[in-house]
């Protein structure tokens, strides 16, 4: 079979960060496969398809674009090999149409006067002809994420790209967009196209992959056919060792209510409101999981219940008491903890050390300053305390923790929040962007607060996630609860029409609705 | 560990250490065209700087009487920057805390002892006072601190220089003062020939509080959280607001103090070109000392080293012109602005020493 991509002894070593991020790596894809490219953050696969793309270059190695081989110095190189990359974070111009942004730098003119109708009318062709449609003259800011996606691809194939890259292309879609975009990547690769696809969601492997590459630390652990593999050994081969993949849940010993949300409006950075009427309650010994696609009003939310941003109207209780005017600190102290969901920012402190970093919710507890004068025994104490209950490798007390791995960083963070015996837990996507072994460890960690008492809220655009976690489940749509249920009882199904605005009553129909209601009204 | 603890002092010390060596190179090209050799030239200046012939004639002494109030105007830039606020209040903050002491060392008759602290103490006030001006709008209003800093600068100067040229006027003399300051208010000289004196030992315990305040207390803790990490601090229940405006009184009291030191002990009395860029001296020490209250201690003495041994090592020696002193310090500046050109090379460096390192230890693991 023909190899439209052979890339053979990569070697890429960041000095900077002193990682080496492709180690010896040999990658191939054949012509007309869908190719799986999975690892745990941090295992390469980006880096080795940058090196691919032009958008970095290898240290050593070489790379065979259709047998012939190939020095790809930037993307446009890779562009004229009928290489086509769909970043993680798209590359589009949101004022634009779509027709603009597909034939952006390739437009049809005639003595420098652009030809309108000829732009719209070849990127229908094009459409079309992929069966991908889209209407070319809709401005791009004001649709879907996965509309969005689909102009990206065909961005690509306008610049007849044969070899497709898809960095994780799943993670901004509801489960039916992803269905979606499956069918078009079966298509592509039946019509002879090679697509790379970057995931590290194992299940998408088994459902759209041909082949699969398997990266761990740098270094290329193994390609399999699909018909070879199965996700227990795809995992394994990702952490290298045996995972827990089911998650063990006992049954929720539910006590009293914990957190009350009474009809909660909250105001968006631009001021239009971003969470309206939401009310909710969690109770001591649950999990409730707040699902929906994100920019849907978690972070709204979970700001506001913390304390980090007004509240227009409502009320927050917590343990019955009316926490609506408390400052963070007070609500801490009242049995709050808090996961962000951006921990480098606003979990941590990088620039500090892991003291530093872990004392920050209660510095000023008699434990830990006396007279003004922080306690430093005290406290270096608590952090080791911290790296020996929750297992933080590589990390020393008085140390910073700016070269701590993603899956350590958020031990601290969680290590921190959960220290204190928390009353309520408030964890917003607490395993963005973790490996797999991290993201089992903050699972066993939530679940087992949960067990000794804990009201958790879990907030979450994974919706694996918040299916295998929590015991009730809420689906935030444009800031409104569009559905709760009870996990035992809800379906992906039903949770994606609910994401996508749709109705369970009415049959799923609001797929194509904005998932971004302020960028909707802003144009 | 051992690269964080390596970048970590290549940050604070070897950029530092490589923006002076490269102030001085490019200098060098200017004394040379003036027709001297620059070796001898630095030779003399520093050999100047850093001496004493005698108890009595000491350069050294003068150094570090010029430090003085560099320390403390770098002192207080340090306290604004660790809180997150990039505070350039140090010149105005000066003024009126040398004005206020100058005043009160005339106006009010205590004993010895008393009369200066409490000259002291109303300067540093003052100079905080001010300083929470900006910090207030800041945290309030969303006032960007770079350019209130800026104006209330020369609010200060220009409220000063009338107070002197007017209500507080001494005498008809051509240049504007103040009432000369009473005995019981001066700060004696500790060795004849220069005003070296207890202010600069004010200005070691201070740069010593701050060190400890900064990184041993919580409402130190308070300041660098938030000028590190604001949302970290907000996140945390930190009050980050009140640090803020905290670290902003802090900055002034100690630019005040500044001003004080040199009215009760070098001028005796205000006038016109009382500060001549001590606020933004200080800043440029602070800066080039890593915003760390000993390394701007450090730089501080450098600086005022610099410019001491331009001005009596250079005179006398070579024709090339005083202004040198602060010429260099100008450039050093410049270099430590720029110090990605440092960092890129020294990164290359690194990588390839990294790289021979790391070859028998690849050939082992196979």
């Amino acid at each position: 079979m023909d190899l439209a991509v052979e890339m053979r002894k990569i070697h890429k070593y960041f000095p900077s960060s002193d990682v080496t991020a492709n180690r010896a790596v040999d990658f191939s894809a054949r012509r007309g496969e869908v190719h799986a490219l999975v690892g745990e953050n941090g295992a390469g696969k980006t880096t080795l398809m940058n090196i691919l793309y032009g958008l970095i270059q290898p240290d050593h190695g070489e790379i065979l674009i259709e047998g012939q081989p190939a020095r790809i110095g930037h993307p446009d190189d890779a562009i004229r090999l009928g290489i086509g990359m769909v970043h993680q974070h798209f590359k589009l111009v949101p004022s634009f149409s779509v027709a603009e942004n597909i034939m952006l730098g390739m437009e049809p003119h005639t003595a420098g006067v652009l030809r309108r109708r000829d732009e719209v009318e070849s990127v229908r062709r094009l459409a079309e002809r992929f069966g991908l449609p889209v209407d070319p003259t809709l401005r791009v800011g004001e649709l879907p994420v996965g509309i969005q996606q689909r102009v990206e691809i065909l961005k690509a194939l306008q610049r007849e790209a044969r070899i497709l890259v898809l960095d994780e292309p799943t993670a901004v879609l509801t489960p039916q967009e992803a269905r979606d975009l499956f069918t078009v990547v079966r298509q592509l690769a039946q019509g002879g196209r090679t697509v790379i696809f970057i995931t590290h969601k194992l299940l998408e492997v088994m459902q759209v992959a041909d082949r699969v590459s398997v990266m761990r630390k740098g270094e290329m652990v193994g390609t399999k056919t699909i018909q070879e593999t199965d996700i227990r050994d795809m995992a394994r081969m990702m952490v290298g060792r045996e995972v827990l993949l089911q998650i063990e849940k006992p049954p929720a010993q539910l006590g009293e209510s914990v957190l009350q949300v009474k009809n909660l409006v909250v105001a968006s950075s631009s001021g239009l409101p971003a969470i309206l009427n939401v009310s909710l309650v969690v109770r001591a010994g649950e999990i409730y999981g707040i699902a929906g696609v994100n920019g849907n009003g978690q972070t709204e939310l979970v700001e506001a219940i913390t304390g980090m941003r007004p509240i227009e109207g409502g009320s927050v209780l917590l343990n019955g008491i009316d926490i609506s005017r408390f400052s963070v600190g007070a609500r801490r102290r009242a049995g709050m903890a808090h996961i962000p969901e951006d921990r480098l920012e606003v979990g941590l402190n990088l620039r500090a050390s892991l003291d530093e970093n872990l004392v920050v919710s209660r510095y000023r507890l008699p434990e830990f300053s006396r007279f003004g004068f922080l306690l430093r025994s005290r406290i270096h104490q608590f952090s080791q305390d911290i790296i020996r209950d929750f297992s933080v490798a590589a990390a020393k007390p008085g140390e910073g923790i700016s070269t701590l791995s993603g899956g350590n960083l958020q031990k601290v963070v969680v290590g921190r929040e959960l220290a204190g015996k928390p009353d309520l837990i408030v964890a917003n996507q607490p395993t963005r962007g973790l490996d797999v072994g991290s993201i089992e460890f903050v699972h066993q960690t939530l679940l087992q607060a949960r067990s000794q008492g804990a009201a958790v809220l879990l907030v979450s655009v994974e919706l694996d996630e918040v299916m295998s976690l929590s015991d009730r489940i809420a689906v935030l749509f444009r800031g409104q609860i569009a559905g709760e249920m009870h996990a035992g009882e809800a379906t992906e199904e039903e949770l994606g029409i609910l994401m996508a605005g749709g109705s369970l009553l009415e049959g799923a129909d609001g797929r194509d609705a904005p998932a971004h209601p302020e960028k909707g009204q802003v144009a | 560990m051992k690269a964080q603890l390596r970048s970590r002092l290549f940050d604070q010390v070897v950029i530092p250490i490589l923006a002076i060596i490269s102030g001085l190179l490019v200098a060098s090209v200017f004394v040379w065209m003036a027709g001297t050799n620059p070796l001898t030239a630095y030779a003399d200046m520093f050999s100047t700087a850093f001496s004493c012939e005698a108890f009595e004639r000491c350069d050294l002494f003068t150094t570090l009487q010029l430090a003085t109030p560099l320390m403390l105007t770098g002192l207080s830039a340090v306290v604004a920057f660790r809180s997150g606020l990039f505070s350039l209040g140090q010149e105005g903050q000066l003024m009126l805390g040398g004005m206020m002491a100058a005043w009160l060392g005339y106006a009010v008759q205590l004993p010895p002892v008393i009369h200066p602290l409490f000259a002291i103490a109303a300067a540093m006030l003052i100079g905080g006072l001010y300083g929470l001006i900006p910090g207030i709008l800041k945290i309030k209003l969303g006032v960007n601190e770079i350019i209130s800093t800026i104006v209330l600068n020369n609010i200060a100067n220009l409220f000063v220089t009338y107070l002197i040229n007017f209500p507080l006027r001494a005498d008809q003399s051509t240049t504007a003062h103040s009432h000369p300051i009473l005995d019981t208010a001066r700060m004696l000289p500790l060795a004849p020939g220069s005003k070296f004196g207890i202010g600069f030992f004010i200005a070691i315990l201070a740069t010593l509080v701050v060190t400890l305040y900064l990184w041993r207390t919580s409402p130190g803790y308070e300041e660098r959280m938030s000028g590190q990490a604001p949302f970290f601090a907000r996140f945390g229940g930190v009050p980050h607001e009140g640090a803020a405006i905290r670290g902003m009184f802090l900055s002034g009291t100690l630019a005040g103090l500044a001003g004080a030191i040199q009215a009760l002990g070098v001028h005796y009395r205000m006038l016109i070109g009382f500060s001549g860029g001590l606020g933004f001296d200080g800043l440029t020490a602070a800066i080039l000392g890593q915003v760390h209250p000993v390394g701007t201690a450090v730089v501080a003495v450098f600086f005022a080293g610099l410019r001491q041994g331009a001005q009596v090592g250079l005179q006398f020696s070579s024709r090339v012109p005083r202004e040198l002193g602060g010429g260099i310090i100008a450039l050093m500046i410049l270099f430590v602005a720029a110090d990605q050109i440092y960092r890129a090379n020294l990164d290359r460096l690194s990588s390839l020493w990294n790289r021979l390192r790391r070859r028998p230890a690849v050939g082992e693991a196979a």
